[in-house]
């Protein structure tokens, strides 16, 4: 069990380069050691808050949610699980369900969880933040008896779509007393949270970490194992993999260290890395097109993009081979709703430029075809890389280049205020159901200047439109996924916004930690079986 | 009788010193709240964006609702008055992004960074005076070279290359000292254990920071030291039969100090700029953290805080060289 084969295909560039090391000891060896101190970390910065209702991006999702708890889970199979709930189910039109809640859970500040909480946090939190894209059916909530939530829609609610309304993002169950009354923005409790979880906020010292102890009144009798964990905050990933190598940190989830270090890391015997945890939130780096730009309207053009530009090469050398490249804008880990068989954007540089002859582009005299601005999204130093072999490629076929790599803010404002970029270099990240995630980026309504990652190609078309909006409604797990393969088949075909590559990303793990990697979007599940070994 | 007045005089001119320096004080403050208020605003992209973007508000109302709620949808002159305004009253604004008053949440970075800044200062006077004196003392020897080519070592190397390597060597391969942070989490028991603690934790960032100034002195107190040593006062006092050391100490030094005061002066708004890099190595929970975060979520209220202070530490501090200087050489009126 010592080293288990990681079930998800790994770049062929990373065997090639052999910078996997070991994979993943994820699961328990022998008894569960009970006490002692977890070091967490991930690859990113401190939160702006502890708990941030809309969620606030990957670092307050990941602070939180080790305190706070949702209604259900996925399973690493795939299988939608009770936590706060016990179970739910449909009415027979799938415009209501009914959630059974969990009997005998308590905040952490003593106080019992009931129905009450659960529709508050409904009304008040899934359905003006944390899921506001989600829920724009979402008609109220009541409860029958003590025990029941019954959840209304003006239409019908897949269940796939629903169970993973209950598993999603920051999805969860906050204590109504503490939040009502109370703008839950700017609520103090936030900074401090009580909640339902394994764990119960202690401390947070600014610019360094936060300390949580084990929760003795949790529900899940015998856990958590561990008496308490410290997520600490290091910026600089080489001071990550130092700290790593110090024993002062036991954990890292979303690529902790700088790619090159895991192989060190993992070659010394005392680390393990994996690309698991993470299929519910596959992250890739995407290419749009500004369809405003007359050129980027015709759909040949937008085609030569992707076939003009070397997507293993990137993945090779940009991500060491953590990286594949992307071919439908369903990510291909997603097991319900991917499909292999689209339109294909493979490198090929006479395609392209025979695309780009038909749309009415040839080569001028001097060998050029046209000018584009190319917006690498600084938020990630990667993308910038990417731009440069973005460029290469496209000054291949005769398309001269512009590019420039914004900083965060800026490059925000220039590709989702400004629409000021005919191509732009973004990323996405995409649980596994489409609606709203990843079907905004194509419809009429992700159009909405000033409202980062929704649609900013500006593509649209009543096709998409129309077969979005049956996606949303269509109850028959069969017939939906055929409605989610037409999808992926017009998307692709029409190219206005695809993945150039889908991104591994990693946990870096002491191979004393037990029990870790075990939730399909690990960064943002409660870690509650987590333990050291000696 | 005589050395009363000079004495009193001094006084009369340290207190003339510090009331023009703090009169001065008030249009450099108000300047260099005007161009970083107008530079900030200059960069694209907004924190309303970028908060807009990790809230996914995606109703364009709410968007336009929270830019009136900032203040954002006035013209930039009046938010520039208001500002100004505000600062009169020691309101630095507030910071949505954190959440709390802009001085709540510099003052809780604060304390770090001045830690980290005066220990940096003290070893770098410390290190570069004696490496001066004994390079400039032992001239053309094998302790000149050492010295220089120490210098050269590390005013050349980058200050994150090192705080790197030293990571490396003492935490990782020697396991002597903290990879970084500023304590032990969970406390190191109280009391001088904690004192111990934080010594250790601040030891590789003082280095890492402190080392390339202390080069600057090196060199800057040699040259000082050999050009001083050559005047006719030196050798006035060696000719009284005063020991060496009493003539390098007491009257080179003293005399060779005054550039390396200068210059001390003119760094501690680098110092204070170099502390942005080593806190990030070694995760020191600064100001210099909070700078970078605010600065990337264009968080504007605490840049400008954070300018505001820092410009108010450099002042001080400038200052306060005057004094010393006036301290130094008792002949340099500075006006």
């Amino acid at each position: 069990m010592a080293n288990t084969v990681s079930r998800r295909v790994f770049g062929a560039g990373a065997l090639a380069t052999g910078l996997i090391g070991k994979t993943a000891s994820s699961f328990a060896q022998g008894e569960p050691k009970r006490g002692g101190t977890l070091v967490a970390t991930w690859g990113g910065g401190e939160p702006q808050a502890c708990y941030v209702p809309a969620g606030g991006g990957s670092s307050p999702t990941f602070s939180s949610s080790k305190l706070f708890e949702r209604l259900g889970r996925r399973s690493m199979e795939g299988a939608f699980e009770g936590e706060l709930a016990e179970a739910w189910k449909p009415a027979a039109d799938f415009k209501a369900y009914a959630i059974k809640i969990r009997k005998g859970v308590k905040f952490h500040d003593g106080k019992d969880m009931t129905v009450d909480d659960v529709i508050y946090s409904i009304d008040e939190i899934w359905k003006k933040y944390a899921a506001a894209a989600a829920m724009t059916d979402y008609v109220g909530g009541e409860s029958p008896d003590s025990d029941t939530v019954i959840v209304k829609f003006s239409k019908p609610v897949p269940e796939f779509f629903f169970s993973s309304l209950l598993c999603g993002g920051v999805n969860y169950i906050v204590p109504k007393h503490v939040y009502a009354g109370s703008d839950p923005v700017t609520n103090a409790a936030n900074n401090a949270p009580i909640a339902t979880g394994p764990w119960k906020f202690k401390e947070w010292v600014r610019g360094s970490h936060f300390e949580y102890v084990k929760n003795d009144a949790y529900w899940r009798p015998g856990f958590p194992y561990m008496d308490r964990m410290i997520i600490r905050y290091v910026r600089d990933p080489a001071g990550r993999a130092a700290a790593f190598e110090a024993g002062d940190i036991h954990i890292g989830v979303f690529n902790p260290v700088a790619p090159p270090d895991i192989k060190r890391l993992t070659g010394t015997g005392k680390f393990v890395a994996t690309p698991k945890g993470y299929e519910e939130s596959v992250w890739s780096t995407s290419f749009e097109c500004n369809t405003r730009n007359p050129i980027f309207a015709k759909r040949e053009v937008r085609q030569a993009m992707f076939h003009a530009v070397d997507r293993s090469l990137i993945a090779r050398t940009i991500y060491y081979g953590y990286a594949r490249p992307g071919t439908s804008p369903i990510f291909s880990p997603n097991k319900e709703f991917y499909t292999a068989d689209t339109y294909k954007t493979e490198f090929d540089p006479k395609k392209a430029a025979a695309l780009l002859d038909t749309a009415g582009y040839p080569k001028k005299p001097d060998g050029k075809r046209f000018t584009v601005n190319l917006l690498a999204a600084g938020w990630f130093t990667e993308n910038g890389k990417i731009g440069a072999i973005v460029k290469q490629g496209l000054e291949d076929v005769g398309i001269v280049v512009n590019l420039t790599v914004p900083d965060r803010p800026s490059s925000i404002k220039r590709i989702y205020t400004d629409y000021d970029f005919d191509l732009a270099i973004s990323n996405q990240a995409n649980p596994s159901e489409p609606v709203p995630a990843t079907t905004q980026y194509y419809t009429s309504d992700g159009i909405k200047k000033g409202v980062p990652f929704r649609n900013a190609s500006g593509f649209h078309t009543d096709e998409v439109d129309v077969l979005v909006e049956k996606i949303k409604v269509e109850t028959d797990a069969t017939k939906r996924k055929t409605l989610v393969v037409e999808f992926q088949k017009i998307t692709t075909r029409e190219a206005s916004n695809l993945p150039l590559v889908e991104i591994e990303s990693i946990t870096v793990a002491s191979i004393k930690v037990q029990n870790h990697s075990n939730d399909p979007n690990y960064l943002a599940s409660t870690w509650y079986d987590i333990w050291l070994a000696s | 009788m005589a050395g009363v007045i000079a004495s009193s005089s001094r006084r009369v001119a340290a207190l003339r010193l510090l009331r023009r320096r703090l009169f001065q004080a008030v249009p450099l403050m108000l300047g260099v709240v005007v161009i970083n208020f107008i530079l900030i605003h200059l960069a694209p992209g907004s924190f309303l964006e970028l908060m807009t973007a990790e809230n996914q508000v995606s109703d364009p109302a709410t968007v336009e609702l929270l830019r009136k709620a900032y203040g954002l949808a006035d013209p930039i002159w009046l938010q520039l008055l208001k500002y100004i305004w505000a600062l009169l009253h020691f309101d630095f604004g507030f910071s949505y992004r954190q959440n709390m008053p802009v001085i709540e949440a510099i003052t809780i970075n604060l304390p770090a960074t001045l830690l980290l800044m005066i220990s940096s200062i003290a070893l770098a006077l410390a290190v570069g005076v004696a490496a001066g004196v004994v390079a400039s003392v032992k001239v053309r020897t094998f302790w000149d070279t050492l010295v220089s080519v120490a210098a050269m070592f590390f005013f050349a190397a980058p200050s994150f290359w090192l705080g790197i390597m030293m990571i490396v060597l003492f935490a990782v391969k020697l396991g002597w000292l903290p990879v970084g942070g500023m304590m032990t989490i969970g406390g190191a028991g109280g009391g001088v254990a904690s004192v111990l603690d934080i010594l250790a934790h601040l030891l590789l960032p003082t280095l890492a920071l402190g080392l390339f100034y202390a080069a600057i002195y090196a060199r800057v107190l040699r040259s000082s030291m050999l050009e001083v040593s050559q005047l006719d006062f030196v050798r006035t006092a060696r000719a009284k039969g005063l020991s060496r050391n009493k003539v390098t100490l007491s009257h080179v030094l003293r005399n060779a100090l005054l550039p390396v005061v200068t210059i001390l002066g003119v760094q501690m708004g680098t110092v204070l700029a170099g502390s942005v890099v080593i806190e990030s190595v070694f995760s020191w929970p600064g100001v210099g953290s909070l700078l970078f975060d605010s600065v990337s979520s264009r968080n504007y209220p605490v840049v400008l805080g954070i300018m505001v202070l820092g410009t108010l530490v450099v002042i001080c501090a400038n200052i306060a060289v005057d004094l010393v200087y006036m301290w130094l050489d008792p002949r340099i009126e500075i006006r």
